[in-house]
């Protein structure tokens, strides 16, 4: 029995390949995404170690929680700063050998010749204070020492081409100056901080520009000989005033580094979704596969049965042969995931998000998840194919064709009805209502109804097949065989499709998603903003609040105000929390309210509320809110006022004064602005030119240009998204070329005599094309049906948090048809070629 | 019966002919002779039958007339056209124009109804059926009420003679019949034997047909006996018992 397997496993080589890619390709993606984010961690953790070597106490102010770094906001630490009393202090303990005050912020380049702000995508723009500590080191140059100085990274240094020398502009929270570079500098042995720019100034200045006056926003304490970093933290903590802590070096490393990981986690779960796609996919074509193969196997295992083979051991021989193709595709797809980490890189790199590149990391635990998960996913996928060959009669070795038996129609519409409605049960149940985990209750609900259409779909295969195959229903007659072959085993051409309709179907989805998303923000625009200018940052980072100064100052404009967003804890979730200027916001947007109004926060301790969280917390004006801060802990609010519309300011907003109170860093997310009455549109122009050439990393924008902008950072992510599941894609393809395969395979005699009676190679392939055209587009008609359904649901359950308006993007959807269409062309490309080259004598008298 | 159909050649002339055909297999110590120097000719509007024990070559020699395999050494003529020199493309066209094919079994295409089975050539021609001589041709093989049937939903007799309609509905210079009736009961056998000697009879049809079946070849105006890759005798107006001796004595 087991040489019986092995030997059905080699003799069809080229199948075993074309099987396998399904799984090396999903298991490659898997690998690939461990290997990525291992590796960047890896990286990180290094370069923490190497920026607090020699510092063996750190002091810092204390954190309520920690800011995630995935959640965008405001960004930046919000620790209080420490003042310079204290490290007078800490200098006088007996243990200390050194104090180094370090003082870091937001401090943004300005690219001398372009005169176009300096961007990074994700990673922060830091400025900071020269220290002797931080693995800092030269490369040309000398350190900073006065007010007009500023040493930068060798990385940035490199791709805007600056030299020691050059004069460079610098934005801060406060007003922009302008500076000499004195130094290009490496960090911790790298040429840039992972992406960031680095500005980095004597300690003086660091404090002027980057608002610290007097204070730091950490201290490096360097031990006596002989002084356990330990022993001196303890006896730093003990003359510590409340708010601050001292921590280890290495324990500030470790922290340092967890809170990048965390922020990677993100990265790794949203990659590790994609792979599971992939992988999904790659189940139907094994399945599909084993299907088929047991269709064609079926007299030799009628034989096997026939000399005494148990249905059990029948069973077992296809589910080891499985066992066996998986372990093999596993171990390829671990290796092939090494290059798709690379792969990985360079697509965010191309879609903005830039990770440094270093030595490979491969962890034990990347080899066991790659190598168990392919190698189930593979088994489980051929059970039901293995327990049809177990009921494969011995009788059916003797008959010219046998098949083995099928469930009937009517079981399999009752089981994918089943089974979809359980899906679309668990979609809704994720969606509508809240649960703790909605996200995998949606993924397993997406998956399920996948699955249950899957089943369904042999049941309408015919008619669609038929129907989508109409136009080549007429001559030559290869149009017509290749329509009619797509239609003569629906299960088979139903499977196949099915692998595509999951990508297509996803594809789709954030289509129509994406449409919604960009109709929804540009009818919330419509509707709330009074303003005439919209002021964002460049790839919508935020932005100093002197922009919204300058411009106030400025006659052109009539009101400005702007607006500032950062994380907070509501209880022990997190949430937004925007802050308003009470006295401007009203003259640039028109935000209805149910009750109270924005003059509530001209109080301090107010807060606004969306009509919506109000009703489900229950909350009415008066009442109090407690409000948890990264800085300053939990803070009580009274509620001042319910407001209908959260597309502008979410679910909480307070005012400005309150947010300086609580908030370190002060940074505007957006501001929105009004002209002066009798400003034409050449006198804006001049004015916002005057805007942007101070501070080039802002755009100034009416609401066309704005929700252009917008629309732009949302295709973009569309863009992203797409481009990840065109593994689960190609692996559909590849899933077609598979089934055309081993369909040609079985018709080898057909197709002998189609030639002998004077069919040409041309027509041929013509015949296999049209079929594979018939599966893509009968793929992705389902896929694009789910996709829009799938739409639909996500967009009514996000109509409360500001997902108002339902768009279905049809061109584009019509063109995903017509490209899947397109790839059954390709995919159609070595079945035919194969098909065309049969020897016709050989296929006729073929037995 | 309609009108006689039109044909390039007249009754009497090569409609195909073969001139010292040989067709090696392997080399060394490993070749086999399939034809040793085959020299033959078939007239127009004559059924012939190649006859022959196994292994003497003779569904080498069919396959190397049609133009589905290419011989060694040789020619092979179809009307005016030499087929040894003509690429894949030329081949294939020819065999769609040219020749009409009946085989043993796996005659038809299993997604094609009956009809679509017999205009297959001409659709694949993407040229127009001729109504008249389809429902001529339909109405010798008594299949007029089977048209819309596929191939599974038909006998094994009535599957062989939708081959022979096929065959025939393109009005072929020649028809290769490869024991056609090699998988049939008897009675099937002589249904399908008929209808081929009607072709010829009433409309000039020029038939070879490789067969082991005496009583099959006794159907045909003239039997060729091969041997070892060679024409060892022919014979002219066969009956079963004369064919069936001389069998024998090449056999002996």
């Amino acid at each position: 029995m087991w040489r019986a397997t092995w030997r059905s496993l080699l003799a069809r080589k080229v199948r075993l390949l074309l099987t396998g890619i399904a799984i090396v390709l999903g298991v490659g993606f898997i690998s690939g995404t461990y290997v990525l984010t291992d590796t960047l961690n890896a990286a990180f953790n290094d370069l923490f170690t190497q920026t607090t070597r020699g510092v063996d106490v750190q002091v810092q102010g204390t954190e309520a929680f920690a800011l995630d770094p995935s959640q965008g906001g405001g960004g930046g630490s919000e620790r209080q700063p420490i003042p310079g009393s204290v490290a007078t202090q800490i200098e006088g303990l007996a243990g200390v050998q050194q104090v180094v005050g370090n003082v870091q912020g937001y401090a943004q380049l300005v690219d001398p010749v372009t005169e176009e702000a300096i961007t990074t995508t994700g990673a922060p723009t830091i400025g900071s204070s020269w220290t002797p500590l931080a693995g800092l080191e030269i490369v040309e140059g000398s350190e900073p020492t006065n007010s007009t100085q500023v040493a930068i990274d060798a990385g940035t240094a490199k791709a805007h081409n600056l030299s020691v020398g050059d004069q460079i502009r610098i934005l801060f929270e406060g007003p922009a100056r302008e500076f000499t570079i004195s130094a290009v500098i490496r960090i911790g042995g790298t040429d840039s901080l992972l992406g960031a720019t680095l500005a980095v100034f004597d300690t003086s200045t660091a404090q002027d520009v980057l608002n610290r006056p007097g204070a730091f926003d950490f201290l490096s304490v360097v031990a006596k000989e002989g002084v356990a970093a330990t022993t001196l933290r303890d006896e730093i903590n003990s003359i510590l005033p409340e708010g601050y802590e001292a921590i280890t070096g290495e324990t500030a490393a470790q922290q340092a580094a967890d809170a990048v990981s965390k922020g990677l986690g993100f990265l790794q779960t949203f990659l590790l979704v994609f792979a599971m796609v992939a992988l999904f996919v790659g189940a139907f074509i094994i399945f599909n596969t084993f299907n088929i193969i047991v269709t064609q196997r079926v007299r030799e295992l009628g034989l096997l049965r026939t000399l005494g083979a148990s249905r059990r051991q029948v069973m077992v021989s296809v589910v080891v042969e499985s066992l066996l193709t998986g372990l093999l595709a596993s171990a390829v797809g671990l290796v092939a995931g090494i290059g798709i980490a690379s792969g990985l890189q360079a697509l965010l790199k191309g879609f903005g998000i830039d990770v440094p590149s270093t030595a490979l990391l491969i962890k034990s635990r990347t080899i066991v998840v790659s190598m168990v998960l392919g190698t189930l996913v593979t088994v489980v996928a051929s059970v039901a194919p293995a327990r049809r060959a177990s009921r494969v009669a011995p009788i059916e070795a003797l008959r010219e064709t046998g098949s083995p038996p099928t469930s009937s129609m009517k079981r399999r519409s009752l089981s994918g009805a089943a089974v979809t409605l359980l899906g679309v049960g668990a979609l809704g149940k994720g969606l509508f209502t809240h649960t703790s985990n909605a996200a995998s209750v949606v993924g397993l609900g997406a998956a399920l109804t996948f699955i249950g259409v899957a089943i369904l779909s042999p049941l309408f295969t015919r008619p669609l097949a038929g129907w989508i195959g109409a136009p080549f229903n007429r001559r030559p007659i290869s149009g017509r065989l290749g329509r009619q072959n797509s239609m003569r085993n629906p299960r088979r051409t139903a499977s196949t499709a099915a692998a595509l309709m999951i990508g297509l179907g996803l594809v789709s989805f954030v289509a129509v998603a994406s449409a919604s998303l960009k109709a929804s923000a540009s009818a919330a625009l419509d509707k709330a903003l009074k303003a005439d200018y919209i002021v964002s940052g460049s790839n919508f980072n935020p932005f100093s609040p002197q922009v919204a100064a300058d411009m106030a100052a400025d006659p052109a404009f009539e009101v400005v105000s702007g607006v500032r967003q950062n994380q907070v804890k509501i209880g022990t979730s997190s949430a937004f929390i925007t802050a308003i200027d009470p006295s401007t916001f009203g003259a640039v947007s028109s935000l209805e309210f149910s009750t109270g109004g924005l003059n509530g926060l001209e109080q301090p301790g107010g807060v606004l509320l969306y009509k919506g969280v109000a009703t489900s917390k229950n909350l009415q004006i008066g009442d109090e809110i407690r409000i948890g801060f990264a800085s300053t802990g939990v803070q009580p609010f009274t509620v001042e006022g319910i407001y209908t519309d959260s597309s502008l300011l979410g679910d909480y907003a307070i005012s400005i004064a309150d947010y300086e109170t609580n908030f370190v860093q002060q940074l505007d997310v957006f501001a929105l602005a009004t002209l002066a009455p009798g400003v034409d549109k050449a006198q804006a122009g001049a004015a916002i030119d005057r805007v942007t050439a101070i501070y080039p990393n802002v755009q100034v924008q009416d609401q066309t240009e704005f929700k252009e902008t917008q629309a732009a950072a949302i295709d973009r992510f569309l863009g992203l998204v797409t481009a990840l599941l065109l593994m689960a894609i190609l692996i559909a393809l590849f899933g077609i070329v598979n089934t055309l395969g081993l369909s040609i395979y079985e018709r080898i005699r057909e197709i002998g005599l189609l030639r002998a009676v004077g069919m040409s190679r041309k027509q041929v392939k013509r015949m296999i094309r049209v079929e594979a055209v018939i599966i893509a587009i009968l793929g992705a008609i389902l896929g694009v049906a789910i996709g829009i359904l799938f739409g639909i649901a996500m967009q009514q359950a996000l109509k409360d948090i500001g997902i108002t308006k339902l768009a279905i993007p049809v061109g584009q959807l019509i063109v995903y048809m017509v490209i899947a269409g397109l790839a059954g062309v390709v995919a159609a490309f070595f079945p035919a070629r194969r098909a065309a080259k049969l020897n016709v004598l050989q296929a006729i008298s073929y037995e | 019966m309609s009108a006689m159909p039109e044909r390039p050649d007249s009754r009497g002339a090569s409609a195909a002919r073969a001139l010292d055909l040989t067709k090696t297999y392997g080399t060394g110590d490993a070749q086999v002779v399939a034809l040793a120097g085959v020299t033959t000719e078939f007239a127009a509007g004559e059924f012939t039958a190649i006859m022959g024990p196994s292994g003497s070559g003779k569904s080498t020699l069919l396959h190397c007339l049609a133009g589905l395999d290419t011989p060694t050494s040789g020619t092979v003529h179809i009307g005016d056209v030499d087929l040894t020199t003509l690429k894949d493309k030329e081949l294939t066209r020819l065999r769609r124009d040219k020749v009409g094919f009946i085989f043993q079994a796996f005659n038809l295409v299993p997604t094609l109804t009956a009809q679509e089975n017999i205009t297959l050539p001409l659709d694949i021609a993407g040229s127009d059926v001729d109504g008249a001589w389809f429902d001529t041709v339909v109405g010798t093989i008594g299949l007029k009420d089977r048209l819309t049937h596929r191939p599974s939903e038909l006998s094994g007799g009535q599957q062989q003679r939708v081959a022979g309609a096929r065959a025939l509905v393109s009005r072929p210079a020649i028809i290769f019949a490869d024991e056609p009736t090699g998988n049939l009961d008897s009675r099937s056998g002589a249904e399908l034997l008929s209808f081929l000697r009607t072709a010829v009879k009433d409309h000039g049809q020029t038939i070879v047909m490789v067969t082991h079946d005496a009583n099959a070849a006794s159907y045909a105006d003239r039997v060729v006996f091969l041997a070892d890759g060679r024409i060892v005798d022919e014979m002219r107006g066969p009956t079963a018992e004369l064919v069936l001796d001389r069998l024998k004595s090449l056999e002996a």
